[in-house]
């Protein structure tokens, strides 16, 4: 039926689209004044590495500064073609596709000219690269506020990267019956970027995790007697029908001045797995002083990665978390798991963030198992609230931790400084299927809304991050939501809205 | 000679000026109403908010009737405007229903629901999420005689045509567009196409909902359009009377129209809708009053909000918070606050609906007591709840700007000019007692305090700050709160930050009380006007003797009102207090 709304909207937005503008392929100004900066074009796509399937970086000038802009692509083969509309630049399809095509491996020159108080700049020119590796089709993400208490509009969307197309997975309106306790969805996750064996969880009234196994949707309660919560932060097996779960007595509070705003810490936290085939919880880590969370597979499957607090203190572990908070730092760990016998070996410590005076949160091992991503910020376990917040990569050697050196070894942390933002929060990083492609999400830009952003990643060097492209560039301005929790997919979810909420009481 | 045509046409214009007289009457009382109503409804520029409403049915015409309250930012021009629509809904209806002569007067019914459905909403003005409510209905009504006049004019063989074109549109028009078909099927006896019509009626909420709709909920598809009054705690049904009875008016002129042309059909008419809509109106001067000085307050006009609130005789907790804001920038608050009246009232809220000073005030609070991440927390999640509407964006963008975020600002400020009234809007720039307020603020972490004593209790804490202001604010709360203990402690901080000043008329009230209260305490020994010490003696003797006169709990503070009614003992022992 999804197919149908978009035939709709699409249509509908057709004939808008015929009804106010065309494509404009404007002239270059004739004259202009050189400018030896570059474009501040939004979002900035200056010098970005890019794969070939992306859908077209539109972009504009900052409206109120600019009357207009023009741009010229060039691709390698000299093709040249302009483009301008007010201060935007929206590029068709067809036309990008093209420009793409010819361009793999190689760069597209891009001149920019902008006109203010009647009068055209040209900027500095600048490249945009094309890599031959592609980027996987389909992201998914949920759009919340970026607020706290108020949630009934939510959503889990999908979006076709290679296009426009948006739509949605799940939303919080259609099953939430029970107005005064309002319904919360989070945490979607697949299994090998694969949707037929996928998960989301609700919260609050029908709190529940709903689970596709081979296309089958069901509605599982994983709360058991002997576990803190239901399931909570995710993680599939790449070959067992099992998932990991951290089960989290959560909760957020408000910072009355600090430009955080938001402070989200769990009281409790353990780590369990769900057997799906027998329907089975069982506990993979319940230390009562301690809080583990976000577990989540290596990619062969033998090794559970995930995040544990350090012990607090002697003189704050009996004290409010409100006052302690800034003290609660996890590092990274990891067990071996056998599957035949689903049993799992010593924990080992992979990564010591505590003694550095860091957080480490929600680790994720690159398909080749090559590299560990995860988020880091001082303290805490929820980076995607902290302006600290940053990406950090380690490769994984035989040595652990990882990052242990020897006198006169160089650091083995990748280079992120090009994916990484300064001042604002990144986190919730994840790795494309090939492996070539990193994303997060960034609240860069403003500090409140997140947006996602890549970067083009090869034998540990990664270029620099560019934002999810959008058909009108002002969208990432317009839209009052947060991108949260984004998860490549290398084919959409066919699975209807409709079809989720028949599992839900009525 | 006067005809019995002419008299027909006496009474039918009679009966047109009479109700047009009283619709323009009914507008006007009603400016604050429709000023707040452009405040709170939501149209935000892009494709995507366009987008989000077209993915509903009668999404566009609630687009349509968003883009149009702007323009009640001017209630004159917004007036205008939905008398110009009413005016065509009338000579539409005429052509559509094919009524002449008096009959033509039946058109005042759909007009006067129309109407009463913008004036009685009352509270619900605060809370409710029916995009573009104000113009919507109005607009697809007039849409729907227009087509249901040009339907009228083909042929009979074609109505078929017409049922299909008309359930074809129900995506737009929502419930219009059944009450379209119905009223076409009604026009002439039924035949096997009207029958068909019947049944693609029955089914065509359940067609659409799986063509398109499918990730909405069933009662969302049904009657979609037709103004629901829900929230997770209320739901209101009175309220879609109005729309209800349109709809039902409707179809009882198309079956009864041959019975209108009664000479005394334009004055049943006009006086059935007036009576109708001053029935349904909500009136209440604090209502208003609230409106009025929330207006001002925005436009740090502190004078005004002050004159409002010296004419109510029972202020609400918003109307009290304002007034004490007004009296913290305007100056005084310690010796006019209890003077003007602290007294809380509570809204005249027939419907129940849960809003309160948080919904109504609040913005415009917080941020004032320079409580700036609460201001842009709360802003946020009420537009989150019922749309992003120009009161929430100039609150998020003033919120956002005295916390220097300017990024923020900027997002905020862009959506706004995109309205026709906020084109060159931009944040006021943050006044220098808003600032110390907000740095006598210590970060802390707080829970979802989203009640209404929450601004109250926070700001009596401020005790210990170096800020004159907050100082002076941190004794006021905390003889608001009527909390000795902060008292004494503020008093005693407030005496150091205003050495050489004169000691406030109320806070010198209070200190004879507590000191009186709890003589053990020995907190402080400062000296106090002699009229004050006097009139607190006079005080108790006189509660004393109206106790001893065997007079009632409920009469006692009515009787001392127009002595003591001013004094912060008053307040202390009678008064409904904010908030402890």
């Amino acid at each position: 039926m999804k197919t149908y709304l978009h035939i709709y909207m699409n249509a509908l937005a057709v004939v808008l689209l015929l009804m106010t503008s065309c494509v404009a392929h404007p002239d270059v100004p004739s004259t202009s004044k050189d400018s030896s900066d570059l474009p501040a074009i939004f979002p900035d796509y200056c010098d970005v590495t890019i794969p070939y399937n992306i859908a077209p970086l539109n972009f504009m000038l900052p409206e109120g500064e600019y009357d207009a802009c023009v741009a010229r692509f060039t691709t390698p083969d000299g093709v040249q073609q302009t483009y301008g509309s007010g201060v935007k630049v929206m590029i068709p399809e067809t036309e990008w596709r093209a420009m793409m095509g010819e361009s793999k491996d190689k760069s597209i020159r891009v001149e920019v000219w902008g006109k203010k108080s009647g009068e055209w700049y040209a900027f500095r020119p600048f490249e945009i690269h094309v890599a031959s590796d592609p980027i996987d089709e389909y992201v998914s993400y949920r759009l919340i506020d970026p607020t706290y208490v108020a949630w009934s509009r939510m959503e889990i969307a999908q979006r076709n990267v290679t296009n426009f197309e948006e739509s949605k997975i799940f939303n919080n309106e259609i099953t939430s019956n029970d107005r005064k306790i309002g319904q919360c969805i989070n945490c979607h996750s697949y299994q090998n970027y694969k949707t037929d064996n996928m998960l989301f969880h609700v919260r609050l009234s029908n709190a529940s995790t709903i689970i596709v196994n081979d296309g089958e949707i069901s509605r599982v309660n994983l709360k058991r007697d002997y576990t803190i919560s239901s399931g909570v932060y995710p993680s599939w097996h790449p070959t067992e029908k099992i998932i990991a779960f951290s089960t989290d007595l959560t909760r957020q509070a408000f910072h009355t001045s600090n430009p955080n705003k938001i402070e989200v810490y769990d009281l409790e936290s353990d780590m369990i797995m769900y057997d799906i085939e027998t329907d089975s919880v069982y506990i993979v880590s319940n230390d009562p002083e301690l809080l583990e969370i976000y577990p989540t597979w290596s990619h062969d499957g033998k090794y559970l990665y995930y995040c544990k607090s350090v012990p607090l203190p002697e003189e704050m572990r009996d004290q409010d978390i409100r006052t302690t908070y800034q003290k609660v730092q996890y590092n990274l760990y990891r067990r071996s798991f056998e599957s035949a016998t689903r049993s799992f070996g010593e924990e080992e410590l992979v990564y010591d963030a505590a003694s550095k005076d860091k957080s480490v949160t929600l680790p994720r091992v690159s398909p080749d198992g090559k590299y560990i991503m995860f988020a880091q910020g001082q303290y805490g376990c929820f980076h995607i609230r902290h302006s600290d917040g940053d990406i950090v990569c380690l490769p994984i050697g035989d040595k652990l931790p990882l990052d242990a050196t020897e006198e006169g070894e160089a650091s083995p942390f990748i280079d992120l400084s090009k994916f990484n933002s300064e001042g604002f929060a990144d986190s919730y990083p994840s790795w494309s299927s090939n492996g070539r492609w990193i994303m997060c999400s960034s609240r860069r830009g403003d500090g409140i809304f997140s947006r996602l952003f890549y970067s083009y990643f090869k034998d540990g060097k990664v270029e620099k991050a560019f934002m999810l492209p959008q058909e009108d560039p002002e969208l990432n301005t317009f839209r009052l939501r947060c991108y949260n929790r984004p998860e490549f997919m290398v084919e959409p979810v066919t699975i209807s809205v409709a079809e989720f909420s028949k599992v839900f009481p009525k | 000679m006067i005809t019995k045509s002419k008299i027909i046409d006496v009474l039918l214009y009679a009966s047109l000026l009479i109700f047009i007289v009283f619709a323009v009457f009914i507008l006007c009382i009603n400016q604050d109403v429709l000023y707040t109503a452009h405040e709170r409804s939501e149209f935000l520029i892009g494709a995507h908010f366009f987008y989000d409403l077209m993915a509903k049915p009668f999404g566009l015409f609630q687009y349509i009737g968003g883009w149009l309250s702007q323009f009640l930012y001017n209630p004159v021009v917004g007036s205008c405007m939905l008398l110009g629509i009413w005016g065509l809904i009338y000579i539409v209806g005429g052509k559509a229903f094919k009524l002449k002569g008096s009959a033509t007067a039946v058109m005042l019914l759909p007009i006067a629901f129309l109407l009463t459905s913008l004036v009685d909403l009352g509270y619900w003005i605060y809370d409710f999420t029916v995009r573009g409510y104000w113009f919507s209905q109005s607009v697809a009504y007039l849409v729907m005689l227009l087509l249901l006049w040009v339907a009228r004019c083909t042929p009979r063989r074609w109505h078929l045509v017409w049922y299909v074109i008309g359930l074809g549109l129900y995506p737009f028009f929502g419930w219009f567009a059944m009450l379209f078909v119905i009223c076409l099927i009604l026009t002439e006896k039924p035949t096997w196409s009207e029958i068909i019509g019947i049944v693609l009626l029955v089914f065509t909420a359940i067609i659409w909902r799986a063509l398109l709709y499918s990730d909405v909920k069933m009662e969302e598809v049904v009657m979609a359009g037709l103004p629901r009054f829900v929230t997770p705690s209320d739901q209101n049904d009175i309220l879609s009377i109005p729309f209800w009875l349109v709809g039902v008016v409707s179809i009882l002129i198309v079956l009864a129209g041959k019975y209108l042309a009664n000479k005394f059909v334009p004055v049943v008419c006009a006086i059935a809708g007036i009576i109708f809509t001053i029935s349904f109106m909500y009136r209440d001067n604090n209502y208003t009053a609230e409106m009025r000085m929330m207006r001002s307050a925005e436009a740090d006009k502190w004078g005004e909000v002050l004159d409002i609130f010296t004419e109510s005789q029972k202020p609400t907790i918003s109307m009290v918070m304002l007034k004490n804001l007004a009296l913290m920038n305007e100056g005084g608050i310690l010796d006019r606050s209890f003077k003007m009246g602290n007294d809380i009232n509570g809204i005249y809220n027939p419907d129940s609906v849960h809003v309160s000073f948080l919904e109504i005030a609040s913005p415009v609070t917080y941020y004032n007591y320079g409580m700036f991440n609460e201001g842009f927390r709360l802003n946020f999640e009420c537009g989150e709840q019922t749309g992003f509407s120009p009161i929430y964006l100039k609150m998020l963008s003033r919120c956002a700007f005295a916390n220097g975020e300017l990024e923020v600002v900027d997002r905020f400020v862009k959506l706004l000019h995109g309205h026709p009234y906020y084109r060159d809007w931009q944040p006021a720039p943050v006044a220098e007692n808003v600032k110390e307020l907000h740095n006598s603020y210590k970060d802390e972490l707080t829970g979802v305090e989203n009640s209404d004593s929450y601004v109250i209790n926070s700001i009596s804490c401020w005790y210990d700050s170096d800020s004159k202001v907050a100082s002076e604010q941190a004794l006021f709360f905390s003889m608001l709160r009527c909390d000795s203990r902060r008292f004494w402690a503020s008093l005693k901080h407030y005496i150091n930050l205003h050495q050489g000043e004169e000691f406030p008329v109320h806070a010198q009230e209070a200190y004879i009380m507590y000191y009186d209260k709890s003589p053990e305490e020995k907190k402080m020994r400062l000296p106090v006007s002699q009229d004050i010490y006097d009139n607190y003696n006079k005080f108790w003797a006189t509660l004393e003797s109206l106790i001893k006169s065997g007079m009632s709990q409920k009469e006692i503070p009515d009787k001392m009102r127009d002595e003591f009614g001013g004094t912060y003992w008053y307040y202390n022992i009678f008064a409904k207090k904010i908030a402890r």
